[in-house]
């Protein structure tokens, strides 16, 4: 094998460096619909979901999924409609209703949640977080 | 930086040692040609067929009822699932395309003679296996055309004798082609074969790089190497690196079959993709002109051509195995195309004998 | 259909010896009324090869569908019992087609040619043939067809309103089946068009020139609601393509710089 010329060194710098661009393009052309095609489409974003009055009777909870999580409908008073998000702040477990005690319990690490999301008791380091309602006939609107 | 890295490595691994045999001290004929880069493709292709396999293994669901729903969810709804559908459904039928000509440029440089017989039947047997990825995948979007392909494709092995019947329903896990069938040729388009390609492909390129690398038989200069009967390594001193020389070389027929299988992915899918393989399966219509995939034509075409059956079938049995068995057929010393007169012309017109039937097929 | 499905899967078991597979299984379902009258001679054979080649059998309509009876048993599949219905009369066609096609008989009998049906007016069959009927379109109104029992003049000035939006319609239809070959989802569009040609199809039946013209701009509008779909669809996929063309264009490139580093090596061998 000869020596390589001036020449040639000079030309493969030049078209290595074209070559390290063009495959950094590439990578970047079919890694970006990778990404894409992985990526969590989101579930129902920006929409309300409905539930009949009916379901929701006075000191019940009624558990329903909202977005892509769980949520729990409360009807405390006659026409007074709370509305929470079911997900424990403190490591996400989905929180139970205890009617008798009119608190929200999580099973995990015992945290305890008052009716309006507010903590009682226990690890969570936030309220649940609130939804919004309004009333529409006989069906509440959430979201 | 770079220096600090692979000296971390190098007390470690030894790794300056490993790529130094492997890559700018393996050297290679000085009149290597383009044909030798054929593998590197087909590893290429083959690596992406894994990849966009396992990314469509995400949204896919292998049940009849459900299947066809999630390719079309995959084709319409996840982002770029379209993409990664037809690259891995077209890539398939380019990896046919690139498998025949690797084995046709062996068989004309006559590389598979001996001590290159394991390198040949591992390279068959993978050949093989790569059709039965095909085969199995063609079930599995549970379309018209995957549903009845199959049935055609597995009642073929009912004309084995005796244990035809069986056979079939083996293959099928029923009388008919159904739900379990599809949870088998699942299991073996996802797991089973893909294992089985990936070892054998290890052990194939193991036998390349054992016994070394053919030199072409062009040239004035080349004379038959004797072959001995114990082990030995075929060095090429004076030969060209394997890196960076050749495989630049290597990438850049990797880039232009990449660039060929866009061009199909984008332009041309529905070569490979007929319309059928858009209605979902319907057990009990059968659609007009139900054809298999164009590799599988050859098959199709001599199981009508003979007077039984069971002619058919073991015409092609006997062909396969004539292939498989080749180099401990085909035992001179000589691989000058040149100086095989006999072999060549059986070569040709094997060719021409495959197309023409294919074709044939195609029409009938 | 059927003779079609027994050629195709005869030739099939010619190839593959289908022994005792399901296909059989799946032929026998079929009914016994095409299996009978593919046998016999003359008018009797006759309504199987036109119904072969018609819309009902590309669509699975079968000949119990529209006479009864009962079409797994030989010798009971033409029993009134069974509810098998015959040739109906001129005049009882109307009703024997109208109860599949409903809304298409409510205009008829609203129409000159619906209310001169008992005094020799043309009904169902006139027009669209019986059992070789093919899918309804605007060459059913020519000349020949319609001067059998009245002037031309008329059915022509209705041809001419319905032409642009039956244009617009079919091409709707073709360009929704050119992309289904391709597996774009449009089952939703391929409904919606599909119920406005039928609602189209309807109008005809009229036979009112003045409504046929009333009517059309809100078939135009409703198709012009497709074709903006449809167009969206196809902007996609052109974008695609020039993505995809940069892509391999790209792909090509990189594929000669490296045969161009490989020369510079070559030079050096």
């Amino acid at each position: 094998m000869t020596q390589a010329t001036d020449g040639n060194k000079e030309r493969r710098t030049f078209l290595g460096v074209l070559l390290g661009g063009f495959s950094a393009l590439l990578v970047a052309a079919f890694g970006w619909p990778v990404y894409r095609f992985l990526a969590p489409q989101q579930v129902g974003e920006g929409v309300s979901v409905r539930v009949d009055k009916k379901d929701i009777p006075i000191g019940a909870a009624h558990f329903f999924s909202f977005r892509g999580s769980p949520a729990v409908l409360l009807q405390p008073k006659a026409g007074e409609y709370i509305a929470l998000s079911a997900v424990c702040t403190h490591l996400g477990c989905i929180v139970k209703w205890e009617a008798d005690r009119g608190e929200f319990f999580c099973p995990c690490h015992a945290g305890r949640f008052a009716m309006d999301g507010t903590v009682l008791g226990g690890p969570p380091p936030k309220p649940l977080e609130s939804l919004s309602v309004v009333l529409e006939g006989d069906q509440v609107l959430v979201g | 930086m770079r220096k600090r890295l692979l000296d971390f490595l190098d007390v470690r691994l030894g790794i300056r040692d490993i790529l130094e045999q492997n890559l700018t001290k393996y050297l290679l004929p000085r009149n290597v040609n383009i044909w030798y880069t054929l593998g590197a493709v087909l590893l290429t292709l083959f690596s992406l067929q894994f990849v966009t396999g396992i990314l469509l293994l995400v949204y896919y669901v292998p049940n009849p009822d459900e299947a066809f729903k999630s390719i079309e969810t995959i084709m319409n709804d996840v982002p770029y699932g379209w993409l990664i559908r037809y690259l891995h459904a077209v890539g398939s039928n380019v990896i046919v395309i690139v498998l025949l000509l690797h084995m046709l440029s062996v068989l004309f440089m006559g590389s598979y003679k001996k001590p290159r017989e394991f390198t040949w039947v591992s390279g068959f047997i993978l050949f093989n296996l790569a059709l039965a990825l095909c085969l199995t995948g063609y079930l599995l979007p549970w379309s018209q055309l995957s549903f009845w392909a199959t049935t055609v494709a597995t009642e073929a092995a009912g004309a084995v004798p005796v244990i035809g019947d069986g056979l079939v329903r083996f293959l099928r896990g029923g009388a008919m082609v159904g739900n379990a069938t599809l949870g088998r040729f699942f299991a073996l388009h996802v797991m089973v074969l893909p294992a089985g390609l990936a070892a054998l492909i290890g052990f194939h390129l193991f036998c390349v790089r054992r016994i070394g690398i053919s030199k072409p038989p062009f040239g004035e200069e080349y004379v038959p190497t004797e072959v001995k009967d114990k082990f030995v390594h075929e060095e090429h001193p004076g030969g060209i690196p394997f890196f960076p020389n050749y495989a630049i070389k290597d990438l850049a027929v990797i880039s232009f079959f990449l660039g060929l299988l866009v061009v199909l992915v984008f332009f041309a899918p529905g070569l490979f993709i007929p319309p059928a393989a858009f209605e979902p399966a319907d057990p009990f219509t059968t659609p007009a002109h139900i054809k298999p995939e164009w590799y599988f034509l050859w098959a199709y075409q001599t199981l009508k051509i003979f007077p039984s059956e069971f002619l058919g079938l073991a015409s092609q049995g006997a062909v396969m195995a004539l292939l498989a068995l080749l180099p401990f057929l085909d035992r001179g010393r000589e691989r000058r195309p040149a100086r095989r007169p006999l072999f060549v012309t059986c070569y040709l017109l094997g060719i021409l004998l495959f197309a023409a039937i294919s074709i044939w097929g195609h029409y009938s | 259909m059927m003779t079609l499905m027994v050629r195709n899967i005869g030739a099939l078991i010619v190839v593959f010896l289908l022994t005792g597979s399901g296909f059989s299984a799946a032929l026998a379902a079929e009914s016994v009324c095409l299996q009978c009258h593919a046998g016999l001679e003359g008018r009797l054979a006759a309504p199987v090869a036109a119904w072969d080649s018609s819309i009902h059998a590309q669509n699975g309509i079968s000949c119990p569908d529209c006479h009864g009876g009962d079409p797994t048993d030989f010798a009971m599949a033409m029993d009134p019992e069974r509810g098998f219905v015959g040739v109906p009369e001129h005049g009882e066609i109307p009703e024997f087609c109208g109860r599949c096609h409903v809304g298409v008989k409510e205009d008829y009998f609203d129409s000159g040619h619906g209310r001169a049906l008992h005094s020799g007016g043309p009904q169902c069959v006139t027009c669209h043939g019986n059992h070789a009927v093919q899918t309804a379109s605007l060459a059913l109104i020519n000349r020949e067809d319609c001067s059998r029992c009245h002037e031309y003049g008329r059915a022509e000035e209705i041809k001419a309103a319905m032409l642009d939006t039956d244009r617009l319609l079919a091409g709707i239809q073709s360009d929704l089946d050119g992309l289904a070959k391709t597996g774009i989802r449009v089952r939703e569009m391929e409904g919606e068009t599909f119920a406005l040609r039928n609602d189209f199809h309807r109008l005809f039946h009229t036979v009112d020139v003045e409504r046929v013209r009333e009517q059309t701009a809100a078939f135009q509008q409703r198709g012009g609601e497709i074709r903006t779909e449809i167009e969206a669809v196809q902007e996609e996929l052109t974008t695609r393509k020039l993505l995809g063309a940069g892509a391999a264009g790209l792909l090509f490139l990189v594929s000669v710089i490296c045969f161009l580093i490989r020369k510079t090596y070559r030079d050096e061998e």
